[in-house]
């Protein structure tokens, strides 16, 4: 009950406390505004290039919109503990490194949630997608898996940020990375095999496919595979972010290598 | 309870080790703590000084789980900081000087909730806890506010707080009146006082040799990374007895005036003080020898303010220890 509280109440507040970007100009302009105009450019592009139909790009932007909030929150989330010169006192802390940081990763994954229900909300009215009631649980559900997927991906490159500095550089490029290999908006079998194989690992990749099966009516059997896939992606990186925490964490007292205070 | 000493530490070191240059790398190795021991019992109030780089913070860092010894031991609260780690975080509270440290965003209450939390303090106690230590540091009535917009002052107050969420048995206090204006310090102080006549047990380490000889039970003076000397503040006076201090105030004084200074007959130590246009020339001196007629006389043709000559206090012997060094 104790960890749940810790993970919980105490995500809450390092969420408050270490991502700047909950300023409404920020949020609105970064993780609203900002994704709804890279929805449309694809929709159109696609579109003109008619490569694959609305569905495709609203469905498949809309849950990489997610990944905004999860990759870079989750980079804040271990990231602004050393700008604030707080990761000494959290270090010094006699509670579990795994639910402390893992806690952190669930706002992010609720937030990028909200993000991509608003972005395929708005998108859809725009464009005149419609999308019938009865698909709306599972692609809550592909949405919310894929958020939190992302969140503990977010976290690995965070942890990162205990061993490198500049884990910005690495947060930057991991976007980029999974607008191209995630086949949200390059149908995966469009990719070379190398690309499509990463992208398999990636969060939100099997999400997407999730969100686009529900969207085209199709029911949870057909959804189901590909949301247990979505899930052990994240699973495999939240116990990844959880061990590279705690090595990186050893490896500071040995080595001093971090600036803890 | 165990050992009557809340803080062991046996030839503790610690060797930093770095790697500079891109063509040709080459391996540094900094020697920060050269073979630290010292006890501190229980309810003691022990005073770390020294000056700047002696390794009075990489101390504290092995004792309080931070850094790794590269050799030597410690044990506080009778765990071992290497093995025990996480009982040796439970029993003790960590506070710094500084401006940094706190979550700018949020407020001085959700700053303590969010310590509280991971500090372990139980649920149903942590209101009252909050609340208590709110009101001990004076700022009950302003916790709402975002820590962003408070003074050094109030932030040191609020490090202290959260230093004392889980109730430590040992507290760590590193320069925590850095920077802090004398009406704060003073404060500081008695919090400082108080905690250890609760029983706390306190490590404070200190560039103000008043703030030690006013708190301190025993004091261990460091530098170049070893103990040069321990024990009470009245002890530590005795090592600049049989000395006489002249000081005198000046403008504008040359490097090769008080180079002259330091070669004259009797003279122990020199130490110059800036004060702005004003620098304070500290001359310790062998007792016996009257050197004052022989310091004006290196000084002629400088403009000078007051000369006192007066007995050698605690700081007078810190600057004999740090020297001898």
């Amino acid at each position: 009950m104790k960890t749940i509280r810790l993970m919980t109440v105490g995500g809450v507040i390092a969420y408050r406390a270490l991502f700047n970007w909950t300023r409404p100009s920020i949020f609105i302009g970064t993780l609203l505004i900002g994704p709804l105009f890279q929805l449309l450019f694809f929709a159109y592009l696609g579109r003109q290039l008619q490569v694959a139909d609305d569905r495709f790009y609203l469905v498949g932007n809309a849950v990489l919109a997610a990944t905004l909030a999860g990759v870079f929150g989750g980079t804040l989330a271990v990231g602004n503990e050393r700008r604030y010169g707080t990761l000494g006192h959290v270090l010094l802390s006699p509670r579990s490194r795994t639910a402390v940081f893992l806690g952190r990763a669930l706002p992010y994954g609720a937030n990028g949630l909200f993000i991509a229900v608003f972005t395929l909300s708005v998108s859809a009215l725009m464009l005149g997608l419609r999308i019938p009631i009865g698909a709306v649980p599972g692609l809550l559900t592909a949405m919310a898996i894929g958020s939190l997927a992302s969140a503990f991906f977010g976290l690995t490159l965070g942890a990162l940020g205990l061993r490198f500095r500049d884990v910005w550089v690495i947060s930057n490029v991991a976007v980029a990375l999974l607008m191209l290999l995630t086949g949200v908006n390059v149908p995966r079998a469009n990719l070379p095999g190398w690309m499509a194989t990463t992208g398999q690992y990636l969060p939100i990749t099997h999400a997407a496919e999730a969100a686009r099966q529900f969207a085209a009516g199709q029911g949870w059997s057909a959804a189901g595979p590909q949301l247990g896939r979505e899930a052990l992606v994240g699973l495999g990186y939240a116990v990844l972010a959880a061990v590279l925490l705690k090595v990186f964490e050893f490896e500071s007292r040995r080595t001093a290598s971090l600036e803890t205070l | 309870m165990g050992s009557e000493y809340a803080i062991e530490a046996d030839q503790l070191r610690r060797t930093y080790r770095g790697r500079t240059g891109w063509l040709r790398p080459r391996r540094t190795e900094v020697d920060a703590v050269r073979g630290v021991s010292f006890t501190v019992r229980r309810g003691e109030l022990f005073g770390l000084l020294g000056p700047n780089g002696a390794g009075k913070t990489t101390t504290i860092k092995m004792l309080n789980t931070l850094l790794i010894p590269t050799s030597g031991t410690a044990v506080v609260c009778g765990q071992d900081v290497v093995r025990q780690t996480r009982e040796v975080r439970r029993r003790i509270g960590y506070v710094f000087g500084g401006d940094r440290g706190l979550y700018e965003r949020l407020s001085a209450l959700d700053n303590l909730r969010y310590f509280a939390e991971l500090y372990g303090v139980a649920p149903r106690d942590q209101k009252r806890r909050i609340a208590e230590l709110l009101d001990l540091v004076g700022l009950a009535g302003r916790e709402r506010e975002r820590v962003e917009g408070y003074s050094r002052g109030m932030r040191q107050r609020l490090h202290i707080a959260r230093g004392l969420l889980h109730a430590p048995e040992v507290l760590f206090l590193d320069e925590p009146s850095i920077g802090v204006d004398p009406v704060a310090a003073r404060e500081l102080r008695r919090t400082v006082a108080d905690l250890a006549a609760g029983g706390t047990t306190v490590l404070l380490t200190t560039h103000y040799m008043a703030e030690a000889d006013e708190l301190c039970d025993r004091i261990a003076v460091i530098a170049d990374g070893r103990i040069q000397a321990l024990g009470t503040p009245a002890e530590l006076r005795h090592r600049a007895d049989g000395r006489r201090v002249v000081e005198v105030e000046a403008y504008g004084v040359p490097d090769t005036a008080v180079s002259a200074l330091r070669g004259l007959p009797g003279v122990r130590e020199t130490a110059v003080e800036e004060r702005g246009a004003l620098q304070l020339l500290t001359v310790q001196s062998d007792a016996h020898v009257d050197v004052q007629s022989d310091i004006l006389r290196e000084l002629a043709g400088i403009r000078l303010g007051r000369v006192s000559s007066r007995e050698p206090t605690l700081e007078d012997a810190y600057v004999a220890i740090v020297s001898s060094s």
